[in-house]
């Protein structure tokens, strides 16, 4: 997968003008905006346009162009929000920063210089907005990315420091069209739910011994059938 | 661990650093086992890399481009910590 922002030209001809998805790999659309414009880095935006999000990346689609259209995958996509103060942006949008290759190098050569060169370098953008003529759209647009970004993990084998990668990547690599009910956010609105979800359970109060129990439980969960962290099987070994 | 040590500090305020260099503080809304980051009220802190991100009401931070969380230093129990990392490195 390319990292990184791209022109995206795959179009339907059947006059839809849909983009073209790697359907046989999986990929679904899951959401469709249209009159959305794009601001690509610091550039001006782009308008009119399609929004097409799908389970990989982000699609957008000039309406006035047929050749014209960019594409991200959420991989690409380091974050994304909502800006809605006018200092920051005129008009209220969905931001997103983009992961470039150059991210991990010292790369002086930032979004002004494709901004000036007459053929535009996206591999080196890092910013991008989209902005949709309704601005009431946003938070579903926002939320849209937040569900489709969460079903595109890093594809990593081994365990980062946390360990808890470990336990969920058997299960995850193998489900990630389903991970989207795998994930599980924990919201301070519901306290006794955050405590509630950490084995089921214990009251995370009682934190060392909490935390005893859960490194037991996920050691074993590699063993079991589990689709979230609340794995109703713990060894309790005092 | 450090999953579940997230989910505790939910509802207070971190700053989390990426991996660009961006430091964004704000409330921590929620994480997941990915430990993406979602966070509330969120403002770029000092950081005039991305000057654009001055305030966004809430974002969507990927976890694999975390660098640091910066924790609230009253809700740290180092002790605590360094006993359940040890056990959990065993």
């Amino acid at each position: 997968m390319a990292v990184g922002l791209r022109h995206f030209t795959a179009r339907a001809g059947n006059g839809s003008g849909e983009p073209i998805l790697d359907a046989d790999n999986g990929e679904e659309l899951v959401h469709v905006q249209p009159s959305v414009s794009v601001a690509v880095g610091d550039r001006a935006p782009e308008s009119p346009g399609t929004l097409y999000i799908t389970t990989r990346q982000v699609i957008w689609l000039s309406e006035l162009d047929r050749e014209k259209g960019y594409a991200v995958y959420f991989l690409s996509l380091s974050l994304h929000a909502v800006s809605r103060d006018p200092e920051a942006y005129p008009s209220p949008c969905i931001y997103t920063q983009i992961e470039t290759e150059a991210d991990e190098v010292e790369d002086e050569s930032k979004d002004s210089d494709s901004e000036c060169s007459e053929v535009l370098d996206l591999s080196k953008i890092r910013e991008m907005r989209f902005i949709p003529s309704d601005a009431n759209q946003l938070d579903t647009l926002f939320q849209v990315f937040c569900e489709c970004a969460e079903l595109n993990p890093e594809p990593i084998e081994e365990g980062e420091e946390e360990g808890h990668n470990w336990i969920f990547s058997a299960d995850q690599l193998e489900d990630e069209a389903g991970a989207g009910d795998d994930v599980e956010w924990h919201f301070s609105q519901n306290p006794t739910n955050t405590i509630g979800h950490s084995n089921g359970h214990h009251d995370l109060a009682s934190s060392v011994l909490e935390l005893q129990i859960n490194d037991q439980r996920f050691e074993d969960a590699e063993e079991m059938e589990q689709d979230s962290d609340t794995g109703h099987h713990h060894q309790s070994q005092q | 661990l450090f999953f579940s040590y997230f989910k505790d500090l939910v509802g207070r305020e971190v700053t989390v650093e990426l991996k660009n260099d961006l430091a964004i503080r704000g409330t921590l809304h929620s994480v997941d086992q990915y430990l993406n980051i979602k966070l509330e009220n969120t403002r770029v802190v000092d950081q005039d890399k991305y000057p654009h991100m001055l305030s966004v009401r809430n974002c969507f931070i990927r976890g694999s481009v975390v660098r640091y969380v910066q924790l609230p230093p009253e809700e740290v129990d180092i002790e605590l910590l360094h006993d359940a990392t040890r056990r959990e490195a065993r």
